[in-house]
């Protein structure tokens, strides 16, 4: 195993490659349909006629019948790219003593997982970074192997770099990943969203336009999540230089606050752009973890 | 203090330490990664807060505890108010209490009264005296006594001091030391201190082995204090005698007579020392006093009894001046004698014995310088007034073979004394050992003659003292409730150096002490013993009722009934049919003599005993486990409390919810 492993606290969630088979497997993995309507094979509909719609699929038996324009809509099945944009900022190695692995590593798993759904639905799939080191960006490709690609560049990255401040990085990031997604592809965002440069709502969210499907997973430890810490506190941030001396009693319900706050911000920005914000904590079940990721891309239901 | 001792206490600055801890633990937290922590507010005042000590009730038994565990470390050096002895690798140790029970240690102190101090010290000492101490109580009121032989009985000395009680004596400490001394020296035990528990006032302390300990520095602290210390009748006036520690004692004091109206007062003279003070007596009063107006730190000697007119004792000196008298003029020897006494003998010069006995009363001693013989009316005058209780002493010279027909030396010596000139020129001194170390001063005498006492002549008398040829030099005769001394040597210097010796004041010093205890001089110094014939029936009424008469041995042998009164005052005296009063007085210098320093610190330290010290370990022990009981105690109580606490917020959020 590599240095990285060592680095990294992989915890119970190693390794990768079988524990995101296995998360897959428990994913009901079926075709999913198409929510792409036009020109099919499946009728799907009638909708009002708007200019500039092919003249070939108004109906005219509707039109006799209710004197109303209608077009006739299809649904076809056809293949969607994901393509995974995962967070390998400093923060995202964090491990509280009673997590079963880093965030990284929890959301290395998840990805892995939906690489390996997708691509046995006959998806292709990408991945990109932002922050990390000894990353690798995977063009969109499929098959067998494009899941090993995946799981070798998942495990061979290492969580580092401060991107607080750091804008253009993530916007780097984003356009690559743009420039891959074509209409109809799934984009999901593996990211604590923590220490994000400001503009980092609007450049994520800005993935959720143009046809595409964006689903924001949030991986948070559990101690993030109920700060269960007492007494006197020194905390310092993995990004950044923000140092906080507190009190646990007394920060922990302002911090909570303020935490959820900037969750609904987030789930409010998204939802503007049509994508979604699926909190996850790192002790979750993973297959339920990769459920709630699909269900927020539409993938089930 | 020792290392060990130092170290103990030492271990006492460790209560600082759960301070310390406390603030390790709580005042600076450790810095920890967390990636969310721009969300987190701070608290900074908070965390001060916490880091302040939290519970003060736990933090303040843990430090008494460490004090605890400290001063059990420490003890038994550890000093405490309390005096107790210590000891040298827990051995027995030989101790002799010198308790001065004079007249000044009643005065009052800051502390309360020096005597009541000085035995609650003793008292103390003896509570930490172990089996195996030996113990010997001496007090120090003149006479010196000893008044428990080292005993290892300790409840037999705490009987002992549990009797003992305050008096108006005079001090005696350096003979009451070297009596402690000796009353420790034989025993057994290596380790043997004299305690001194006085006031320190008189004769410099007396050096040697072993060293003193003073355990109550106290008891000499100086003190304000005026007394009448003796008055008499003189007439129609009285005759006081006052003394005063300093001028600021005396300031604005005055004397009175008790219970007469209308005399005034007669102010002291702001003066330190003695003052002698005449106060008119024109009223009768049956028992006068004299009282002290104001307070100061002795009260009992504000008010003293007034002696009768014939308080002095009487001394008749019958001495022919042309021939008794010295070269260079003056009184006779004799007279001259007794005035270098300063005996506070009133002394009368008489050219013939008296044939009448009313001339001799009210006299106590006789003293014949050189008698030419005796007639038979003076005989018996002299008779009478020596079975009353008088003292009569015939210094025999030339004159005594030259009796005129009818006159002879009886009732000192029976038929006709022979002037010797060819004498030894020594007295044997280890006949004379009685009269004390003045007694060598008889040797190698100049004798010109002596009066030759023949043995079959004495009528019975004893032989006190003799010449080195084992000739009687003095006799003892005792005759009714006095006694006739006969000296074989005139008081003439012509006839030989013998008054111009030491020992000559001495016998004349033992003549008057002779006189006033048999006549019983109606004014004596406290601690006086006051003698009786032993056939004699002898009661006595002092200030504190009854005084207790015993028998007891005469130095020179025999024996007779004895009470010696301790405190100042008026005594009603009945010897068989006839009734005296006799008044009592102080010593000037228990007022006036000031304290001595105590002994230095390395003397002390040498005495073994200069820190009163208590193992206090088994009370400590116990109060450190009462403390321990308390800090669980608390912390489960506090724990419960939280508890619930816990609990009840808990139904609370459950039954919002």
């Amino acid at each position: 195993m590599s240095a990285l492993r060592q680095a990294l606290d992989w915890g119970k969630l190693a390794p990768l490659r079988l524990r995101a088979k296995s998360v897959a497997d428990g994913v009901y993995a079926g075709g999913h349909r198409s929510r792409r309507r036009g020109a099919g094979i499946e009728f799907g509909g009638h909708r009002s006629y708007v200019p500039g719609d092919d003249l070939r699929f108004i109906d005219r038996h509707a039109l006799l019948r209710h004197g109303e324009l209608l077009v006739r809509q299809f649904e076809t099945e056809t293949d969607r790219t994901l393509c995974l944009l995962v967070d390998a900022s400093a923060s995202m190695s964090y491990k509280s003593d009673s997590a079963p692995a880093a965030k990284y590593a929890f959301a290395a798993l998840i990805a892995a997982a939906l690489c390996k759904i997708a691509l046995a639905s006959g998806d292709r799939v990408s991945l990109d970074w932002f922050g990390g080191e000894r990353t690798v960006e995977l063009a969109t490709a499929g098959g067998r192997e494009a899941f090993e690609r995946v799981v070798g560049a998942l495990e061979t990255a290492q969580p580092s770099a401060d991107l607080h401040g750091d804008l253009p990085a993530l916007e780097r990031a984003v356009a690559r990943v743009e420039r891959r997604a074509l209409r109809g592809a799934s984009v999901v965002v593996l990211s604590d969203l923590l220490d994000l440069p400001n503009g980092a709502e609007h450049a994520l969210s800005s993935l959720g336009v143009r046809g595409k499907t964006l689903a924001v997973a949030r991986v948070l430890d559990p101690d993030e999540l109920s700060f269960p810490f007492s007494g006197p506190l020194h905390l310092r941030a993995m990004e950044g230089e923000a140092r906080v001396e507190t009190d646990a009693a007394a920060a922990r319900p302002r911090y909570l606050a303020a935490l959820e706050a900037q969750a609904q911000g987030w789930s409010e920005r998204l939802l503007n752009r049509g994508g979604s914000l699926v909190p996850l904590s790192t002790a979750d079940d993973p297959i339920k973890a990769v459920r709630k990721v699909l269900d927020a891309l539409g993938g089930f239901g | 203090m020792s290392f060990l001792v130092a170290a103990a206490l030492g271990v006492g600055l460790l209560i600082g330490m759960p301070i310390a801890a406390h603030l390790l633990r709580r005042g600076k937290a450790r810095e920890r990664a967390f990636p969310p922590t721009s969300l987190v507010p701070a608290a900074r005042s908070v965390a001060r807060e916490r880091a302040t000590l939290e519970d003060r009730a736990l933090l303040a038994i843990r430090g008494l505890l460490i004090l605890c565990l400290a001063v059990i470390g420490a003890t038994p050096f550890v000093r405490c108010s309390r005096l107790s002895l210590t000891r040298s690798a827990g051995a027995s140790v030989a101790f002799a209490l010198v308790i001065d029970d004079s007249h000044s240690m009643r005065a009052q102190g800051a502390d309360g009264q020096r005597w009541e101090r000085a035995t609650r010290a003793a008292r103390e000492l003896l509570a930490s005296a172990r089996e195996g101490d030996a113990i010997a109580i001496v007090l120090a009121g003149k006479p010196a006594r000893l008044a428990l032989a080292a005993t290892t009985d300790l409840n037999a000395a705490r009987r002992s001091l549990n009797e003992l009680s305050e008096s108006d004596r005079s001090t005696d400490l350096d003979v009451a030391v070297g009596l402690a001394r000796t009353s420790i020296a034989s025993l057994s035990h290596h380790d043997k201190r004299v305690v001194l528990l006085s006031d320190l006032a008189g004769d410099a302390l007396p050096e040697g082995e072993p060293a003193l300990w003073a355990p109550v520095p106290e008891l000499t602290k100086p003190l304000e204090n005026c007394g009448i210390y003796s008055a008499e009748l003189r007439g129609h006036r009285i005759s006081a005698h006052v003394a005063c520690t300093s001028p600021a004692a005396a300031a604005g004091r005055a004397l009175t007579l008790v219970d007469s109206k209308g005399m005034q007062p007669v102010p002291l003279a702001v003066r330190a020392g003695v003052q002698e003070i005449g106060l008119d007596s024109s009223a009768k009063l049956e028992h006068p006093e004299l009282q002290l107006t104001g307070g100061d730190a002795l009260q009992s000697d504000d008010r003293a009894a007034v002696a009768a007119e014939s308080a002095a004792l009487g001394v008749l000196v019958a001495a022919d001046t042309s021939n008794a008298s010295a070269e260079t003029g003056g009184p006779p020897v004799l007279e001259q004698a007794l005035s270098a006494l300063d005996s506070n003998a009133a002394v009368h010069p008489i050219a013939l014995l008296p044939d009448d006995p009313n001339e001799l009363h009210g006299n106590a001693l006789l003293l014949l310088d050189d008698p030419g013989g005796i007639t038979p009316e003076a005989r018996g005058a002299l008779v009478s007034f020596v079975e009353q209780g008088g003292v009569a002493v015939a210094f025999l010279g030339p004159r005594a073979e030259q009796t005129p027909l009818g006159a002879t030396l009886e009732p000192f010596v029976h038929g006709a004394v022979h002037w010797e000139t060819q004498t030894p020129s020594d007295i044997d001194e280890s006949s004379l050992s009685w009269l004390g170390p003045e007694a060598a001063s008889l040797h190698g005498l100049a004798l010109r003659g002596r009066a030759g006492l023949s043995t079959t002549d004495l009528l019975g008398a004893r032989i006190l003292a003799t010449f080195s040829d084992h000739q009687p030099f003095l006799t003892e005769r005792a005759l009714g409730r006095g006694a006739l001394f006969t000296v074989a040597l005139s008081t003439s210097v012509e006839h030989s150096n013998f008054p111009l010796r030491p020992a000559f004041l001495a016998l004349l010093d033992h003549f008057l002490d002779e006189a006033r205890t048999r006549r019983g001089a109606t004014q004596s110094v406290a601690g006086s013993e006051w003698q009786f014939p032993l056939g004699a029936s002898v009661a006595i009424d002092g200030p504190r009722g009854p005084l207790a008469v015993h028998e007891r041995g005469a130095p020179a042998g025999g024996s007779h009934k004895a009470a010696t009164p301790a405190l100042a005052g008026r005594y009603a005296v009945r010897i068989d049919d006839q009734h005296e009063e006799r008044v009592v007085t102080l010593d000037p210098l228990e007022i006036t003599a000031l304290s001595q320093k105590p002994p230095s610190n390395a003397a002390q330290a040498r005495a073994g005993g200069n820190a009163g010290s208590v193992d206090a370990s088994p009370e400590l022990g116990f109060v450190a486990l009462a403390l321990l009981a308390l800090e669980l105690g608390l912390r489960v109580l506090r724990r419960t409390l939280r508890e619930r606490g816990v609990t009840s917020a808990a139904a609370l959020r459950s039954r919002a919810s």
